[in-house]
C-alpha cells in the first residue's frame, strides 16, 4: 500500500524536523553547551522550509499560517540567544523541542485529514510540554508543565471523543468525505452537533480560548519568556490554522451547530482574558491574560467562515498580533535576563531610560491594544470587524468594541508605567554578554517592521491571502 | 498643502518630546506656535470657494479595505480648522514660559496636529485614525501636567494624591471616549459594507445599528447627557492648556462628528429626535449643576455641556439653518469657553485654586483687566448680543422653532422650550459667577495681579475674535448661503 504524500504540504515540516534533529546531534557531539551550536542549524533548518513553503502555491491559507508558524519559530529561536551561558537550559534540547513542536504546528496547518490533525497536534503538545518544564532545577517550571500537561491530555481526550463519533456518523475521517457524510440529510443534528463541538475543544484549548484558558497565566508565568512567547504566538497560529481549516473544509454543513458556540466562546474569550489582565502586577502575567483576550479576536470572525473574509481577517490579525506578541515577549526576555524581573514596578521608565527596549515595548503594547500611532493594530481590528458584521453578528462586533475599550485599560497601564519617570538610575548590567544583543537586534527589527506596516498596512493586507 | 499643515505640527511635536532635554521650555513655547502659525496660515490659504474640496489629497492607502489618505477642506470643516489652529497657536503661547516643559509643548501640538487631521479627513478609516491618535497624548497632559481640583493646600503628600486624582481623571476621560470610539469604530464598518465605500463624500448606509452606534459614539465625545460625566472632572484637572484644548477642540470632534456623519447616514433621522431631547435636557441639566459649583473651571466645563446641548439640538433639525447654527455654535464655543478656561487659569496661577470662595469678592478692583476680560467671556458664553455666543444660540433656536425635516414639531418645540429655559437658567449662574468673583468689596489677596503680556496677548486675541465674529457673523454664515439671515444682515 502507497500512501500519498503532498510534498509541498509535508516538505517544510520534514526540513524542520530534519533540523531539530541536527540541532540534538551537534549539541551531543560538540557538547560545548553554547546556544550557536544548535541553534545555528535551528536557523538554518527553518530558512530552508520557508524556502521549501515559498515554492508552494503562496495564494492559500495553509500558507499563510504556516508561514507566520514559520516566521515565528524563526523569531524565537533568534531571541531566544538571550538564554546562552544560563546553565540550567541545555541548548541542545531547546532546540529540538522547539523545532519538533513547530514542524507540529506546520502539519497542523496542512492536515486533511483528523488522524493527522490529531497526530500533529500531539507533536505540538508533547514537546511543548518538556519545553515548559525544560529549565533545570525549577520547581515552578514543572508545575506549569504539569498544569499544562493534564489540561493538554484532558483536551485531547474530550477532541478523541468527538473524533469517534465523528467516525461514526460520516464513517470517514478525511476532510472532503466527511463534509460529504455530514450533508447526509439521515444524519441526526443532535449527535452532529455534539460531535463537533467535542471535536473543536481540543483546538479551542491549544488556541487558549475560555473556558480552556487557565492554563496560559499558569504555564506562562513558569515558564522561560521566549517558550511563553511561543506558545502564545506559533502554538496559536497553529491551533487557529487547524481549527478554521476544520471548520471551514469539513464540517461547514455543521455551521449550525459550530457557528453560536463559536461566537459565544469568543466573547467571553476576549472579556474574560481582558478582565483578567486588568489585575496583573507582572508584564508576563499581564501578556498571559492578554493572549487570552487577543485569542477571542481571533476567533471571532469564524462565525462568518462561510465569507471569504471569515478565512482572511483572522490570518491578517494573527500576522500583526504574533509580531507584536513576539516583539513584547523578547523585549521581556532581555529585562528579564539584564534586570532578573519583569514586574511591572521594574519596568518603570524604561522608555527613557533604555529606549531601545521600552519604545519597541510601547509600540507593542499600543499594536496589541490597536491604538494609534501604532495603525496596524487598530487596522487589523477593523479588518476582524468587518466579516463579523458581514454576517450580521453585531451584537459580537459591539463586545468586540467594549473588548477593545477594556483592553486599552491595562495596555494604557503598561504603556504609562514604561514612559515614566525611572525611580533612580536604573540597573544596568556590568556586562551584557553579545548574545543579548542578537536578541535586542530581533527586538529591534520587529519593531521596525511594526512601524513600517503602521504607515503602509498595505503590505500585511495584500500580500496574505 | 493641507499635508504639510498636518505634519509640521506633527513633527515639531515629536522633535520636542524626543528632544526634551536639548530645548528651554520658552524656546519649545515658541517654536510650537511657529508650527501652529504655519498650520493656521496654510489652512486660511488653502480655501478654494465652498463650493468644492479645498486641497484635496487623494492617495491610496489600504487597497483591501479601501482605505485611502483623503484628506480635504469642506465648507463644514473650514471654520473648525481655523478654530483649532488659533486654538493651537495660543496653547502655545500661554506656554511661554521657563519651566514649561518643552514635553509639554510637544504633546499639544501633537493634540491639535491630529484635531486637525480629523477635521481634514474624507476618509472614515483615516478620521478614526486620527480620532484616536489624539486621545493618548491627551492622557498624558491630564495625568501628569495636571493638578486635581479638590486641591486645599501644597505639600509632598498632598501633592501625590492630587497627581493621583488628575490620573483618575484622565483615565475616565480615555475609558469613556474610548468606549464611544469603539461604538464609533463598529458603525464605522457596518456604513463601509453597507456602501461599499469608506469615502466620506460617496458613502451612505441605511442601517439603523449604524446610525445608533455612531451617535452613541460621538454622544460620549460631544458629550451629551447622559454621557458626559467624565467631562467635568477631565476639564477641571487638566492644566490650563489642556483644558482649552479639549474644551475647545476636543468637544468640537464630537460635533463635528455628528455634522459629518449624519450627511452619511440615512437612518439619522430616527435617531434625531433622542438627540434633540437629550442635547435640550443637557442645556438645563448643566445650568443647574452649574448654579452650585464653586470651583471656576468645573462651572466653566459644566457650562460646556450646556452649549454642546444647543450645538447637538441644532444638529439634530437638519436643516441647512441648524447646520449654520450647529457650526457658529461651535467654533463660538471654542474662542468663548477657550477665553474662559485661560482666565480661569490666570486665577488659578495666581491663587492655587480656582475655588470662588477663595479667590475672594471685587477682583474688579484688585485686577481689572483679568476681571474686564473674565465677565467679557462670561457674557459672551451666557449669549449677549454682539457677542460670538449669540449666534449660535439664537440660530439653534430658530432652527428648532422651524422644526426642520426630520423632527417632529412636538419634539423640537419641547427642545425649544427647555433650551429658553436653559438660556434663563445659564445667564443666572453666570451672573452669579460675575457677582461672586468680579463685583463687590475688594478682599486683597497676595496673588492680586493683573494680566501680564503673555496672557494680554493670547485673551486679547480670543476677545478680538469673539468680538469680530459677534459683530459679523457673516463671516462664517456666508458659508452656508442658502439660509438668508434676516436679523444677521
Amino acid at each position: 500500500m502507497t500512501i500519498p504524500i503532498d510534498w509541498t504540504v509535508a516538505g517544510p515540516a520534514t526540513i524542520v524536523l530534519a533540523g531539530a534533529l541536527v540541532a540534538l546531534l551537534v549539541d551531543a557531539f560538540y557538547p560545548r553547551r553554547t546556544w550557536l551550536g544548535s541553534g545555528l542549524p535551528a536557523t538554518v533548518a527553518l530558512v530552508a522550509a520557508g524556502g521549501e513553503l515559498l515554492r508552494g502555491d503562496a495564494g492559500t491559507y495553509p500558507f499563510a499560517f504556516s508561514a507566520i508558524v514559520l516566521a515565528g519559530t524563526l523569531f524565537v529561536v533568534v531571541a531566544s540567544n538571550v538564554m546562552n551561558f544560563e546553565n540550567a537550559m541545555p541548548p541542545g534540547e531547546y532546540h529540538f523541542l522547539l523545532l519538533s513542536a513547530a514542524a507540529g504546528g506546520l502539519l497542523m496547518v496542512g492536515a486533511r485529514d483528523i488522524v493527522t490533525l490529531v497526530v500533529a497536534l500531539e507533536l505540538l503538545s508533547l514537546p511543548s510540554i518538556a519545553l515548559v518544564g525544560l529549565r533545570q532545577g525549577d520547581r515552578v517550571a514543572i508545575r506549569s508543565a504539569w498544569t499544562f500537561f493534564l489540561a493538554s491530555v484532558v483536551s485531547t481526550a474530550i477532541t478523541l471523543m468527538g473524533v469517534s463519533l465523528l467516525y461514526g456518523i460520516a464513517g470517514s475521517l478525511d476532510y472532503a468525505k466527511l463534509r460529504d457524510g455530514l450533508a447526509d440529510p439521515r444524519v441526526p443534528d443532535g449527535v452532529v452537533a455534539v460531535a463537533v463541538v467535542l471535536t473543536v475543544v481540543g483546538l479551542l484549548f491549544k488556541l487558549g480560548a475560555v473556558p480552556f484558558h487557565v492554563w496560559i497565566p499558569d504555564t506562562y508565568g513558569g515558564t522561560s519568556v521566549m517558550v511563553a512567547g511561543f506558545l502564545s504566538t506559533v502554538s496559536k497560529a497553529a491551533a487557529l490554522g487547524a481549527l478554521l481549516t476544520l471548520l471551514s473544509v469539513a464540517l461547514p454543513s455543521a455551521h449550525d451547530a459550530w457557528q453560536p458556540v463559536v461566537g459565544i466562546v469568543a466573547a467571553v474569550t476576549m472579556t474574560i482574558g481582558n478582565v483578567g489582565a486588568l489585575r496583573q502586577d507582572d508584564a508576563i502575567g499581564l501578556l498571559a491574560w492578554s493572549s487570552i483576550a487577543q485569542a477571542g479576536f481571533l476567533l471571532a470572525p469564524a462565525v462568518a467562515i462561510g465569507t471569504s473574509e471569515g478565512l482572511t481577517a483572522p490570518v491578517q490579525y494573527l500576522a500583526g498580533y504574533a509580531l507584536a506578541n513576539l516583539v513584547a515577549f523578547a523585549a521581556l526576555a532581555v529585562v528579564l535576563r539584564l534586570r532578573g524581573s519583569t514586574g511591572l514596578e521594574e519596568l518603570r521608565g524604561m522608555a527613557r531610560s533604555d529606549p531601545w527596549m521600552g519604545i519597541p515595548l510601547v509600540l507593542a503594547g499600543l499594536t496589541l491594544a490597536g491604538f494609534p500611532p501604532a495603525v496596524i493594530g487598530l487596522v487589523t481590528k477593523y479588518v476582524v470587524i468587518r466579516p463579523v458584521v458581514d454576517s450580521d453578528h453585531v451584537w459580537l462586533a459591539v463586545v468586540m468594541g467594549v473588548n477593545v475599550m477594556l483592553g486599552l485599560a491595562y495596555y494604557l497601564r503598561l504603556v504609562v508605567i514604561l514612559c515614566d519617570r525611572p525611580d533612580g538610575d536604573p540597573y544596568v548590567s556590568p556586562s551584557p554578554p553579545v548574545s543579548v544583543r542578537i536578541a535586542k537586534s530581533a527586538v529591534l527589527l520587529g519593531a521596525g517592521a511594526l512601524v513600517v506596516l503602521s504607515a503602509w498596512p498595505d503590505l500585511l493586507l495584500t500580500h496574505l491571502p | 498643502m493641507i499635508v504639510a499643515a498636518l505634519l509640521v505640527p506633527a513633527l515639531v511635536g515629536l522633535l520636542l518630546m524626543i528632544g526634551r532635554r536639548l530645548v528651554r521650555g520658552r524656546t519649545a513655547a515658541w517654536l510650537g506656535a511657529g508650527a501652529m502659525t504655519v498650520s493656521l496660515v496654510l489652512f486660511a490659504d488653502v480655501w478654494e470657494g465652498r463650493a468644492d474640496v479645498s486641497g484635496e489629497v487623494d492617495v491610496s492607502w489600504i487597497e483591501p479595505l479601501g482605505a485611502r489618505l483623503h484628506l480635504g477642506v469642506t465648507v463644514v470643516s473650514w471654520p473648525f480648522l481655523l478654530m483649532t489652529a488659533l486654538i493651537g497657536v495660543l496653547c502655545c503661547l500661554w506656554l511661554l514660559a521657563d519651566d514649561t516643559s518643552p514635553a509639554l509643548v510637544g504633546l499639544v501640538l501633537v493634540i491639535s496636529a491630529a484635531s486637525m487631521g480629523v477635521f481634514s479627513s474624507l476618509d472614515l478609516l483615516l478620521f478614526f485614525v486620527f480620532f484616536e491618535l489624539a486621545l493618548i497624548p491627551m492622557w498624558f497632559v491630564i495625568a501628569w501636567w495636571g493638578s486635581s481640583t479638590s486641591s486645599s493646600g501644597a505639600g509632598a503628600a498632598h501633592q501625590s494624591r492630587f497627581k493621583n486624582g488628575a490620573r483618575y481623571s484622565a483615565t475616565r476621560f480615555l475609558m469613556f471616549t474610548v468606549g464611544g470610539s469603539a461604538l464609533l469604530l463598529v458603525g464605522i464598518v457596518v456604513i463601509g459594507l453597507d456602501g461599499g465605500t469608506l469615502q466620506v463624500l460617496d458613502a451612505g448606509s441605511a442601517s439603523l445599528a449604524a446610525a445608533v452606534l455612531v451617535c452613541l459614539g460621538f454622544a460620549v465625545k460631544t458629550p451629551i447627557v447622559p454621557f458626559h460625566t467624565w467631562l467635568p472632572d477631565a476639564h477641571s484637572a487638566a492644566p490650563t492648556a489642556g483644558s482649552v484644548l479639549l474644551a475647545a477642540v476636543f468637544l468640537k470632534l464630537g460635533t463635528y462628528g455628528l455634522i459629518l456623519f449624519s450627511t452619511v447616514l440615512d437612518r439619522f433621522e430616527d435617531v434625531a429626535p433622542y438627540l434633540a431631547i437629550a442635547g435640550a435636557i443637557g442645556i438645563v441639566w448643566s445650568a443647574l449643576a452649574c448654579y452650585v459649583q464653586d470651583d471656576l473651571k468645573r462651572l466653566v466645563a459644566y457650562s460646556s455641556i450646556g452649549h454642546m446641548g444647543f450645538v447637538v439640538l441644532a444638529i439634530s433639525t437638519q436643516s441647512s439653518a441648524g447646520l449654520a447654527a450647529a457650526v457658529f455654535g461651535s467654533v463660538a464655543h471654542g474662542l468663548v469657553t477657550g477665553l474662559l478656561f485661560f482666565a480661569a487659569g490666570s486665577l488659578k496661577e495666581r491663587f492655587g485654586t480656582a475655588s470662588m470662595t477663595r479667590i475672594g469678592r471685587g477682583l474688579y478692583g484688585r485686577s481689572p483687566w483679568l476681571a474686564v476680560t473674565f465677565v467679557l467671556a462670561a457674557v459672551a458664553s451666557l449669549g449677549l448680543p454682539g457677542l460670538a455666543g449669540f449666534w449660535g444660540e439664537l440660530l439653534s433656536l430658530r432652527a428648532a422653532y422651524e422644526v426642520g425635516d426630520v423632527l417632529t414639531k412636538p419634539v423640537a418645540w419641547t427642545g425649544l422650550g427647555l433650551a429658553l429655559v436653559g438660556i434663563a437658567l445659564t445667564t443666572a449662574y453666570f451672573v452669579r459667577a460675575i457677582r461672586l468673583l468680579a463685583q463687590g468689596e475688594p478682599v486683597p489677596h497676595d496673588g492680586d495681579r493683573d494680566l501680564g503680556r503673555r496672557e494680554a496677548v493670547v485673551m486679547g486675541a480670543l476677545v478680538v475674535a469673539i468680538v469680530v465674529l459677534g459683530l459679523v457673523p457673516a463671516l462664517v454664515l456666508d458659508l452656508y448661503e442658502p439660509i438668508r439671515f434676516s436679523v444677521a444682515r
